[in-house]
């Protein structure tokens, strides 16, 4: 075995043990450590000037309060997980680790009656006591033809998508515009 | 295919229809939702001062009210991702459900339980059909 074989394998080592090292929660750890030596930096600082009644920019604080605060952040931090430390680096709307690749969350039918009602009972014009999944908008909710379409518009918005005239004049009652949703969306439970 | 006008449409449908195409461009306007709900409202009070004209008067305001849409249309109107004009529209293909009957018998027998009940369907199908239109004349069956 030459020389420069010996050095590569040595090298080889280091970086095996390196990559085993980066792979377990160590880094994490030592991470957290380095992170609480920052945090009490500022306190250290504080102490110091308060001692030597040098200007200090943050309002007077005692020692208590600074040992809690520092404390509390520290104990934030002992159980570093993660999505904890995801959460510490990016912006929070892209800690969600979910894709969902641009689809609608999932529907069901009681989901989209729900939101079918919610939608009724928000109109201005329909009387909540009186909304009921059976009841007719014309007959008995007293809309006419064009409150009829502002409906069926709320419908378009709130599902995202386009009911035809030849279909929305057919959806006389919410239990319709909820079968009709749910044949769209493909929802049968 | 369902804007195709495939039938004489109602008077009563075609106003909705204005209505509806003319809130819609509102909605194009005015993309602060104050500032549409407050022209909705005006809009709204126009079609309802003209509720109780009759109908050959009627039939002249919504000829003068589809030339004002027109004339007043948004230059990039806000559509619907997946209905025409819109960014998705027919871009999601969904397979025919009779694509399933054409798996290989393997890629089948991965999914017992569901093809067990697809044919117990088709079967229930059949009969439905049998109940509804009667059975089928023996030379209409073979291929033409």
């Amino acid at each position: 075995m030459s020389f420069t074989q010996i050095a590569r394998n040595c090298g080889r080592l280091a970086a095996t043990l390196g990559t085993k090292r980066m792979a377990s929660g160590a880094v994490i750890q030592s991470q957290a450590f380095r992170m609480m030596h920052r945090i009490a930096v500022p306190a250290v600082a504080n102490q110091v000037s308060q001692k030597f009644a040098l200007r200090s920019y943050s309002a007077k604080r005692t020692i208590e309060d600074i040992k809690f605060r520092v404390l509390k952040v520290v104990s934030a931090y002992d159980k570093v997980t993660a999505d904890k430390e995801l959460a510490s680096s990016r912006c929070r709307w892209q800690t969600q680790s979910v894709r969902r690749y641009s689809a609608k969350p999932p529907l069901s039918l009681k989901l989209i009656n729900e939101r079918v009602l919610l939608v009724l009972k928000l109109y201005d014009k329909i009387d909540p006591s009186k909304l009921n999944v059976e009841s007719h908008f014309i007959n008995d909710l007293g809309l006419d033809s064009l409150d009829h379409v502002e409906v069926i518009m709320a419908m378009e918005d709130e599902f995202g998508f386009e009911i035809p005239d030849s279909d929305a004049e057919k959806l006389l009652k919410p239990a319709d515009i909820i079968k009709y949703v749910a044949d769209k969306e493909d929802v049968y439970e | 295919m369902a804007q195709v006008p495939l039938a004489i449409v109602s008077h009563k449908r075609q106003v909705c229809s204005l209505y509806k195409r003319a809130l819609r461009n509102l909605e194009a306007w005015y993309d602060r939702r104050n500032d549409y709900r407050y022209r909705a409202v005006q809009m709204r009070a126009r079609f309802d001062e003209n509720r109780n004209k009759d109908l050959g008067e009627g039939i002249r305001l919504l000829a003068v009210g589809q030339k004002e849409l027109f004339e007043t249309k948004h230059f990039q109107s806000r559509n619907f991702a997946n209905s025409a004009g819109g960014c998705a529209f027919e871009r999601e293909v969904i397979p025919p459900d009779w694509l399933l009957d054409y798996w290989h018998p393997l890629e089948k027998a991965q999914y017992p339980e569901y093809f067990a009940k697809r044919e117990q369907r088709k079967k229930e199908y059949v009969i439905w059909w049998e109940k509804q239109h009667g059975k089928p004349d023996p030379k209409d069956l073979g291929h033409h």
